[in-house]
């Protein structure tokens, strides 16, 4: 009995050893199970505050670059802007149609977004995460979609009170519905892990027709993103082996390692929209 | 006591450098260096080996929170822990003083080179294996975990080349 104590004591440090390691391979688990975990991420207190001091210094750094993109989207929204005046005078001037045009009432437009700061970013890992500076206490819920200036960037996963977790398009568990801006059939789009650059978007059938330089939007069937928003360009595609479905490679618009600003969409219907979903699937 | 304040200011400026900077750093898109082993790798030589393994385990749970991997450096960074000791003793022999610290003089430039080296492999293949095991690419895998390897032996040789404490205690 002594020599069993003695040589428990004597080769605790296996023991410490296994312990730690199956509580690192829970952890592990766990995440890959579902992104719930808040204490061990960045949304949390502590490493969320001091990411957001350093992502407060690193944003001044890219802040030409961010300008220029600005007032590019300026320019084209003023264009838009122009364009949609236009078109309301034509119909101002034509009296009978005007008559016509009255809005329905009852339509509301579903979609209000919050700026937010990202605080931290990864772009090497496998799966990847975003953290942004606005939590629940401004609203933000799990499943919101989130663009930048340029495109779409992901999708909200964990909401801390003052911080949450944004699971982006480079990241294997990330899946978007996306179709050729013109056409209705879509696909959903997926990382390959390789370039930041690049994602495929499969399972497009094959009669849809398109070229290189097409660009790929959503498709707004998932009511995390309204319909139209871009997510890139064809860049190369290729047929699947069983021949019925086209391969895409997109490049997608946003650049995720000068991230710096993004918009989270909140959508009011998508709790209703959910909700007659999952009824439908269950009287299914 | 002045080993467990060591410790601690090796622990809080290992882990900001490499969350705040190291982490963004991907040199072709496949090398990051994971310079935090510099901690694990500089606890001084005869350290019980529960207090060794526990250090690990905690600095890869740090460096988990703050990168979003639960668990993947902990998990690598705690085996690493563990064969520290007997790799120190295949590389260097049982003879060694207790209480010295890892560093050129004390193990010479050779015996340094291929401990740090020895021990980062173990570290970098164990982490990548976890990483992949979602996404399995295996030519992807071999060729992020030899650049990873290099840059973070690189770093860490030139690191300890440049340490002040080292350099005082040889005068």
């Amino acid at each position: 009995m002594r020599k069993l104590l003695d040589f428990l004591v004597r080769k605790r440090h296996w023991f410490l050893f296994v312990l730690l390691e199956i509580v690192s391979l829970m952890l592990i688990y766990r995440n890959n199970a579902y992104q719930r975990n808040i204490i061990f991420s960045s949304a949390n207190v502590l490493t969320g505050h001091i990411s957001s001091v350093s992502g407060y210094v690193t944003s001044y750094l890219d802040l030409h670059e961010i300008n220029k993109e600005l007032l590019e989207r300026n320019g084209q929204l003023e264009m838009k802007l122009l364009e949609l005046q236009d078109r309301l005078d034509m119909m101002m001037a034509d009296t009978l149609t005007f008559t016509g045009f009255a809005p329905d009432s009852t339509e509301q437009f579903p979609y209000s977004f919050v700026l937010a700061e990202v605080v931290n970013n990864s772009v090497s890992h496998l799966s990847n995460y975003i953290t942004v500076n606005k939590g629940r206490k401004d609203g933000i819920a799990p499943d919101m979609g989130v663009v930048s200036e340029r495109g779409v960037v992901g999708i909200v996963s964990t909401v801390a009170d003052k911080f949450s977790v944004i699971i982006p398009l480079l990241n294997p568990k990330s899946r978007l519905s996306c179709k050729v801006l013109g056409s209705s059939y879509f696909g959903s789009l997926s990382w390959n892990g390789r370039n930041t650059h690049y994602a495929n978007l499969e399972e497009l059938p094959r009669h849809v027709e398109f070229q290189k330089g097409d660009t790929i939007v959503t498709s707004g069937y998932s009511s995390v993103f309204p319909a139209g928003l871009i997510v890139g360009t064809v860049s190369d595609f290729e047929k699947q082996h069983d021949d019925n479905f086209f391969s895409l490679e997109v490049e997608l618009a946003t650049d995720f390692q000068s991230l710096n600003n993004v918009r989270i969409i909140k959508n009011y219907n998508q709790a209703e929209q959910r909700r007659v979903e999952q009824e439908a699937r269950r009287n299914d | 006591m002045i080993n467990l304040l060591r410790g601690l200011i090796y622990f809080v400026v290992l882990v900001l450098i490499q969350v705040l900077i190291l982490n963004n750093i991907h040199f072709l898109r496949v090398a990051t260096p994971f310079l935090y082993l510099y901690f694990i790798i500089k606890m001084p030589v005869g350290t019980s080996r529960d207090v060794v393994v526990l250090s690990s385990f905690l600095i890869g749970l740090v460096i988990d929170m703050f990168s979003n991997t639960p668990g993947m450096h902990a998990a690598a960074c705690t085996l690493a822990g563990f064969i520290r000791e007997p790799l120190i003793r295949f590389f260097m022999g049982k003879d060694l003083p207790e209480g010295i610290y890892p560093s050129y003089k004390t193990f010479g430039y050779g015996g340094f080179f291929r401990y740090v080296f020895t021990f980062v492999i173990i570290h970098h293949v164990t982490l990548f294996l976890i990483e992949s095991l979602t996404l399995f690419d295996p030519l992807f895998l071999a060729i992020r975990i030899g650049a990873s390897v290099v840059t973070t032996t690189l770093l860490i040789c030139t690191i300890e080349a440049f340490n002040i404490e080292t350099q005082k205690s040889g005068d």
